[in-house]
């Protein structure tokens, strides 16, 4: 324990203090009977919840070598691009309202209305996903091991912890929705109504959860939660279909009575939060360590890959926590022999994972809601990015054989061969997903694309090219290495891989459909795509080539050595 | 006694991290029906001279060649010749222990694929836990699942570090039992252990590396 620690400790301010020291000094005999103290020269004290948390904070304080100034001070140039690129942002969303509410179409007060409404929506899905995945009340594994067994009310101890996942899903929904809501076109009041539905109505659903979860209950939650994700999913469809002419754009109509129903929502959220929270509170003393305690730690694991910004180990840690929910499978055998056995089971496992259909689904409703956005150019970019994150959860085989060599070492092929083997099912349905995505990058909306069929045949299965390698490239990602030369930054001290770990998959998306928003002919993107292919399927590994020179250079120094050459001895620097 | 050709050859290995010098002139030849045990104090090198013989790190210095192939971790002959059970083992995590097995039996081309799977799985003790996803094993039981999938495949040198790790008595037992069967067949074996029973049932030379490698045992 440092000195200031220790200071802090003996000087905190605890009701009596002053008495009790008296007291002792009274009644204390001259050699009294310790056996141990927390602090040998001075009485044991009892401390409620409310001090214990004060002593964690005070021994934080003293553990901290830093102080928030210059902490800010060093970090000064980062906090001036935020507030530079937030007054950008800023200035363009204002812009885009502008613009967006100039247009007074039935088509664009249609869309206007409804992209909030899916954004509330998802927002609704995703707090209750969340707020499932962590607890949402949650503790530390050192917290649960100390203070848990301590004879302390552990409502008292956790009712502080809900604060922060209710502030979050308010924060995050609300300005998510602003944001979405203004750069739709909404009027100002309109904006207010929809991101309070969203902030509110997701804070009360996280009430909802933490109420379920002192109850030991998920049902409710993940019902709730399907159901708002169906919602949303829906309204984007309709969205779409609005702008594509297939349905009538008369939700105009409701826009006044909308603006009424979303004020009600977030004041439904408001009561419902308020009422689930005294609730929640009221049974927090009955909450098990275990349910706390796993949250912690998923959050702990987190942290750490998010400190690397390793988004590939938290997809693993999520993945990881599932499959130990899931306990057990039916077993289905195998067929084929060598590789063949190998895209078998890749074909099996779909049966294990619909719910990754459902995000391969969802991905086939960008093409199209870009496309009626008229953005037809961006088109095969942005739909690239949907199609990595829809194809990630079919690449575990190859993720699972990249991430370390250990099981991949068992297996009798080479990498190129094991990595070509677990592309193929996730080919299959990128294939399928571009032939599903075709009409859309031939032009659904009046002023969107306009190509032939073989135009957009081939935009489109660039596009699913350009997805599929990017969702290769993500899943393959090395971690970053901490030996490589260091970067300096005003932010200290990164490794560079640390960086071009923000931009894996997006990458090979930029550079396969970039010819394509440079509006070249698409076999430029389909060459470049092929190149890409060669590479990420590790048909040249720079480490064996790499280990092969060495090998060669030490096989050509030994034969001039065994002839007797003269060695060139480097002379000593001065 | 004449020796046998060697399936494993290990010449003037070194591996060094940064100053550290973990092994240095490393030389071993194993030959077909050799068991080598490798013992020593923790840090004396063990794990890392089995990882520069499988290929999983790189040797500064020296060489290693399995039936007379220079090891890369990446070379399919030497994926299909050395079963390895070191600590870099991964695992599916949506496969079940047995498919798992059937899927390394089929993918390294066992043609009854179902009745080696049983067997091994029986061996194992893992019938009851076929069905189960490996994130809800217990160590015991995982480290079981590892050694079922160095014995489901053909081989011709197994590379074990402590494999007794973890493992109850019974499961020791069963262990060298094996080992010494697998060795009677005429596979080869390099392990490193702490285990003295185990090493002494199975091992045929025994290294002990330290300061200095040094030959306590040959038979």
């Amino acid at each position: 324990m440092s000195k200031k620690s220790r200071k802090l400790i003996r000087s905190t301010p605890v009701a009596g203090e002053a008495e009790a020291e008296v007291e002792v000094e009274a009644v204390v005999p001259a050699a009294p009977e310790r056996t141990f103290f927390f602090l040998p020269d001075a009485p044991p004290l009892e401390v409620d919840e409310h001090e214990l948390h004060g002593l964690m904070k005070l021994w934080r304080h003293g553990r901290a070598t830093r102080s928030i100034g210059q902490v800010l001070q060093d970090s000064y140039v980062m906090l001036f691009s935020v507030v530079m690129i937030g007054a950008m942002v800023v200035s363009v969303v204002l812009r885009a309202q502008g613009n967006m509410a100039g247009c007074s179409t039935d088509a664009c007060a249609s869309g206007r209305l409804l992209v909030p409404t899916a954004m509330v929506l998802a927002c609704f899905a995703v707090a209750l996903g969340v707020a499932r995945l962590f607890g949402p009340v949650l503790a530390s594994a050192a917290e649960g091991f100390w203070l848990m067994d301590a004879p302390i009310s552990r409502r008292r101890l956790l009712r502080g912890r809900l604060v922060l996942p209710l502030l979050l899903s308010f924060l995050v929904a609300g300005l998510g929705t602003a944001l979405v809501g203004a750069l739709s076109g909404l009027a100002w009041a309109q904006v207010l109504a929809w991101s309070c539905a969203a902030a509110l109505g997701s804070a009360g659903l996280v009430s909802l959860a933490a109420s379920e979860q002192t109850r030991e209950r998920v049902v409710v939650v993940k019902v709730l939660q399907a159901v708002f994700a169906a919602a949303a999913l829906a309204v984007l469809l309709v969205v779409v279909s609005v702008a594509a002419g297939w349905l009538p754009t008369t939700f105009v109509a409701v826009a006044e009575p909308a603006t009424w129903l979303f004020a009600g929502v977030a004041a439904a959220g408001l009561i419902g939060m308020v009422v689930l929270l005294q609730l929640t509170v009221a049974r927090l003393e009955e909450i098990r360590r275990a349910r706390l305690v796993s949250g912690g730690s998923l959050v702990a694991g987190m942290q750490g890959a998010m400190f690397a910004l390793d988004f590939g180990l938290i997809r693993d840690i999520l993945v990881e926590r599932r499959m130990a929910e899931k306990g057990h499978v039916k077993p289905t055998r195998g067929r084929g022999l060598g590789l063949a056995a190998l895209v078998w089971r890749d074909v099996e496992r779909l049966k294990r994972q619909p719910s990754a259909f459902l995000g391969l689904g969802m991905s086939l409703f960008v093409p199209y809601a870009v496309d009626a956005l008229r953005m037809s150019q961006l088109n095969p970019f942005i739909s690239g990015l949907a199609l990595v994150a829809g194809l990630v959860p079919f690449l575990g085989s190859m993720r699972v054989l990249s991430r370390t060599g250990g099981l991949a070492r068992t297996f009798p092929f080479k990498t190129a061969q094991l990595r070509t083997a677990t592309m193929a099912v996730p080919a299959m349905l990128a294939l399928v997903w571009g032939l599903a995505a075709t009409p859309a990058f031939i032009g659904i909306a009046s002023t969107g694309a306009d190509r032939s069929i073989i135009s957009g045949l081939s935009v489109a299965l660039v596009t699913s090219l350009a997805g599929l390698m990017g969702a290769v490239r993500w899943v393959t990602a090395k971690k970053v290495d901490y030996q490589t030369p260091m970067m300096a930054t005003s932010s200290g001290a990164l490794p560079p891989g640390l960086i071009f770990n923000l931009f894996r998959g997006l990458d090979m998306v930029v550079l396969i459909t970039a010819p394509l928003i440079l509006q070249l002919p698409a076999y430029w993107s389909l060459v470049i795509g092929l190149i890409v292919f060669w590479a990420l399927r590790g048909s040249f590994n720079m480490a064996d080539l790499q280990a092969e020179q060495e090998q060669a250079k030490r096989e050509l120094a030994e034969a001039k050595e065994g002839r007797g050459e003269k060695q060139k001895i480097p002379r000593p620097g001065r | 006694m004449a020796r046998k050709t060697p399936v494993l050859k290990v010449t003037n290995l070194k591996k060094a991290f940064g100053p550290v010098v973990i092994v240095d002139g490393f030389s071993l030849e194993v030959a077909a029906g050799e068991a080598i045990a490798l013992t020593g104090r923790n840090g004396a090198g063990k794990s890392t001279v089995l990882r520069c013989l499988v290929g999983a790190d790189r040797a500064d210095e020296g060489t290693v060649e399995v039936n007379g192939t220079r090891v890369s971790e990446t070379n399919p002959e030497i994926r299909r010749d050395v079963a390895t059970v070191i600590d870099d083992i991964d695992f599916f995590p949506d496969l079940s222990v047995v498919e798992h097995l059937d899927l390394l039996a089929r993918a390294h081309g066992i043609p009854d694929a179902d009745a080696a799977v049983d067997e091994v799985l029986h061996e194992v003790q893992l019938v009851p836990q076929s069905g189960q996803l490996p994130s809800t094993l217990s160590s015991g039981q995982l480290r079981r699942l590892a050694l079922a999938t160095a014995f489901i495949r053909p081989r011709k040198l197994l590379v074990l570090d402590e494999p007794e790790q973890r493992l109850d008595t019974e499961g020791v037992e069963w262990l060298a039992d094996r080992l010494v069967e697998e060795r009677r067949r005429g596979l080869a074996i390099v392990m490193a252990s702490h285990d003295p029973t185990l090493v002494q049932k199975v091992a045929t030379r025994t290294i002990r590396l330290g300061d200095r490698a040094e030959v306590l045992a040959d038979e």
